[in-house]
């Protein structure tokens, strides 16, 4: 029976994704235990007394063995048992399940944001390359990327949210409310902020990709064959300058789930980089032991479907 | 696209850039705020509270900071309970109550026309589980939850009986004074038996209790939904829901204040009170807390082990500046180890002026005439630590003015709070920030907690290691007196040796703010720090 090759190297990379997991659990866990700051110690507050903490972290097992701890917490994730959060009480699991789709909403919708006006502004940059135009294109795209993601959000809060009255200015919806419409008003200002960085990188790569491409001949052949420039630019060329910013996409995601923590933190956006702060905050253990193996797993998965889409774009690509 | 077109938008770009650069001072906006359509503008009976972050817990019994029992404890009711304004005690779940002679036996007489949210009864049994649950390890229900305050609160009781429907008692120990206020304390909150049995370790996202306020819902990172309780023995409160929304960033706080999405918002930066104490959009709150802030010196070690040292430290500090350059008048100068607020305040002990000529004789005396150089432990941020470095950093350069040398080391809150709880022989502490907020109101819960002999680290708070015996005897026998005038005079005198050999710093009282919109009305801080919105009209 004939296998394609694409699913063999699918079955490898997946299989490739364990001795990753694991080594990012050991080191996840490795920080946590390390860090300085008694867990017991935060929960119960500077005025809790010495037996009730001492009696608080043999509750919680912090007195085992650094291994014994580390290895019930692996076989319990692995049966699904992800631990309670010291800190909100409640099951890690669904409570980081439920707040990854936030930060997926917002990092999504921040990456289609960043995709679409990336390559716009790369190849009417390209296009029109040292025009005018393109010169002002490129000075917003270094402005894109130098702003702290930070400041762009207060700026942004500021503007459409106080002084214009336009946008909500923080939270995923008004207080009590629910709907589509609200999501969407909500989700602009925080994809705004979170995709003008990555937005910049891909305008750049779309660019100096799109120039290299135009000096190839079967453009020229293209081009006196008397094709439109429509289909030059979007046939033709797009595709094939396309490989080097998915690759460029495919990085920045890591950066767009960096990114997102803060503008969580600015928008009061209910995801995972809120809970993950708070988390860090409180050495809630099983949480942020939870999150980071959570954004881990989609951190890789993440790479692995960009990967199998460059194999897609480009047959020249082996996967041996 | 034309040039122009593209020469107008860069110009937008770069007027927003510079808008935005000076927007921090001048951000003032005339404009009417009608909310833009979509964004939900809550009816005149839905009042909004911005938290600084995520309530941890609804459960009474296990909340221990401030945004869980600002959202939580309207949810509550307690057998006594701190009247408004103060931490003088009324009749609150408990009508009235007789303490035997030997002050060991506490008896309440409850209401019998009380119910829980869920429709249980309250009663004596109510009672009795709401404090076993806590104290006792074999209770079917002391593992749903971790009870931070259980033994500050009831550390002291031996037991609790149930003597009718509507009479308990509860036996101590030993005597101990204060014990009738912490039944005021949010730990002291009277659950509903049936909810804690349903629900298990799930009780802190489905509390029930008698309180003013009944609980909807609780999303965490969104929101949580309380509604008001028709039912309440007290009268239905004026608005019918409150909404908390934790919004970590005090800017996007702010500007959802301002913008009239929100209502009331807690901890504003000290540097935007100035601006908005004129601004007709919000109204500013304030209330001085049970707070205190210090800095301590090893008493039991070079340099500071001389009280002259610690003196000359006192008097070389200009804490009216720290007080009105830094804390913009956040703060109060403190006079004394506690609060106004709190009863057995000596407002006849004095803190020492600004004046670093007497310190630097001081210093002579001291056998310091070079000065010398010690270690400062600053903690990056906590609950009521201020503004930690930059006042950190005006000490330094008062202390440089008289030849004493601070070496100032940053810790985060975690790590500074394991180095400065240990005990004296592992410590290699010089000098530290930092703050106590106040429990119940009762002088014993600053002075005997922070100044006892008996409490050095790790067993208790008394971080300068300060130990004398006349401290400790008094301190020993005001917490077991039952004669309130008695324990006055002991604490007073109690406050003027602490001042005079200065085992602290002593800087100030913390007030607490919150900006509202101008329409809430009536709301009134409490000294604890709880929330109380029965009487609020909006």
């Amino acid at each position: 029976m004939e296998v394609s090759p694409i699913f063999v190297y699918i079955i490898r990379r997946l299989f490739g994704l364990i001795p990753v997991l694991f080594g990012v659990t050991l080191l996840v866990f490795s920080i946590m235990y390390l860090s300085p700051g008694d867990p017991a110690k935060i929960i119960l507050g500077p005025k809790a007394t010495a037996d009730s903490i001492a009696k608080l972290r043999t509750d919680l097992g912090l007195d085992e063995p650094f291994l014994k701890q580390y290895f019930t917490w692996i076989g319990n994730v692995l049966t699904g048992d992800w631990g309670r959060s010291i800190q909100l009480k409640m099951e890690v699991l669904p409570l980081v399940m439920d707040r990854f789709g936030a930060t997926l909403i917002l990092t999504i919708t921040s990456a289609l944001f960043a995709i679409v006006t990336g390559v716009a502004v790369g190849i009417v940059s390209a296009y029109k390359k040292y025009s005018f135009i393109d010169r002002a294109l490129m000075i917003m795209i270094l402005v894109g990327f130098c702003l702290p993601v930070f400041w762009l959000g207060i700026l942004l809060q500021i503007i459409f949210g106080l002084q214009l009255n336009w946008l909500p200015i923080s939270g995923m919806y008004s207080p009590g409310g629910s709907g589509f419409e609200q999501l969407a008003k909500h989700l602009i200002l925080p994809s705004i902020a979170l995709s003008a960085g990555v937005g910049a990188v891909i305008a750049r790569m779309t660019r100096s990709s799109m120039l290299e491409v135009f000096e190839n001949d079967y453009i020229r052949t293209a081009r006196s064959k008397g094709l439109s420039e429509k289909r030059i630019v979007f046939l033709h060329a797009l595709r094939n300058a396309f490989i080097p910013v998915i690759t460029v996409i495919g990085m920045q995601i890591g950066f767009l789930l960096a990114g997102a923590v803060l503008v969580e933190k600015v928008f009061s956006w209910p995801g995972i980089g809120t809970l993950m702060i708070d988390g860090i905050l409180a050495r809630d253990f099983p949480l942020v032991q939870g999150i980071i193996l959570f954004v881990a797993t989609a951190y890789v998965l993440v790479n692995l479907i960009v990967d199998i889409l460059y194999a897609l774009l480009d047959p020249r690509i082996s996967y041996k | 696209m034309s040039k122009r077109f593209w020469q107008g938008f860069l110009l937008m770009l770069a007027t927003l850039l510079l808008a935005a650069g000076c927007s921090g001072d001048s951000g003032s906006s005339e404009e009417s705020n009608v909310p833009a359509d979509g964004v939900a503008t809550p009816g005149g009976d839905t009042l909004i509270v911005g938290l600084e972050a995520e309530p941890t817990s609804f459960d009474a019994h296990q909340v221990s900071d401030f945004n869980s029992s600002r959202a939580a404890m309207e949810l509550y009711d307690q057998l006594v309970r701190f009247k408004d304004g103060s931490t003088d005690l009324e009749p609150s779940l408990a009508t009235k109550w007789d303490i035997t002679d030997d002050g060991l036996e506490y008896v309440f007489t409850l209401r019998d026309d009380v119910q829980f949210h869920d429709g249980t009864p309250f009663n004596a049994d109510a009672v009795k589980f709401s404090i076993d649950r806590q104290i006792d390890p074999a209770h079917p229900f002391h593992d749903t939850g971790q009870f931070a305050y259980a033994d500050f609160t009831f550390g002291m009781v031996d037991n609790v009986e149930v003597l009718g429907d509507y009479e308990v008692k509860i036996v101590l120990k030993e005597p101990f004074a204060p014990f009738l206020s912490n039944m005021a304390m949010h730990s002291a909150s009277i659950v509903s038996p049936t909810a804690v049995e349903e629900n298990g370790n799930d009780f802190t996202k489905n509390p029930v209790g008698t309180g003013p306020y009944k609980f909807v819902s609780w999303t965490p990172g969104v929101e949580a939904v309380l509604e008001k309780n028709e039912e309440h023995f007290r009268g239905a409160p004026t608005i019918s829901k409150i909404i908390f929304k934790p919004i970590a960033e005090a800017q996007t706080r702010l500007a959802e204040l301002e913008a009239g999405n929100i209502h009331l918002i807690v901890n504003v930066p000290p540097d935007d009170l100035v601006r908005l104490q004129d601004d007709p959009k919000v109204q500013l709150i304030e209330e001085a807390g049970m707070h205190v802030w210090w800095t301590a010196f090893n008493t039991q070690k070079e340099p500071f082990n001389d009280v002259k040292v610690r003196q000359a430290v006192n008097y070389a500090v200009n804490k009216e500046a720290i007080i009105d350059g830094l804390l913009q008048g956040t703060g109060e100068l403190a006079n004394s180890p506690i609060p106004p607020n709190v009863w057995g305040h000596n407002a006849e002990v004095e803190n020492y002026p600004y004046d670093p000529e007497k310190a630097k004789e001081l210093l002579v005396e001291a056998g310091y005439e070079n000065g010398f150089e010690v270690d400062y432990w600053v903690p990056e941020s906590g609950s009521g630590m201020q503004q930690p470095q930059v006042m950190a950093a005006a000490i330094q350069a008062d202390l440089a003015k008289v030849g004493i040398k601070l070496n100032i080391q940053t810790f985060e809150w975690g790590t500074y709070l394991d180095k400065v709880f240990i005990p004296m022989e592992e410590s290699d502490m010089d000098m530290h920030q930092m703050s106590w907020i106040g429990d119940n109101g009762d002088p014993d819960n600053f002075l005997y907690i922070l100044f006892s002999g008996e409490q050095w680290p790790a067993k208790g708070f008394n971080d300068s290691y300060y130990n004398n015996e006349e401290v400790n005897e008094l301190l020993n026998k005001a917490r077991i007196s039952p004669d309130k005038a008695e324990r006055t005079a002991m604490y007073e005198k109690v406050q003027e040796i602490i001042m005079e050999e200065a085992p602290w710093l002593v800087l100030d009282y913390e007030k607490q703010i919150v900006l509202t919109s101008p329409n809430v009305k009536n709301f009134v801080l409490h000294p604890t720090g709880v929330f109380r919105f029965s009487n609020v009209t909006f």
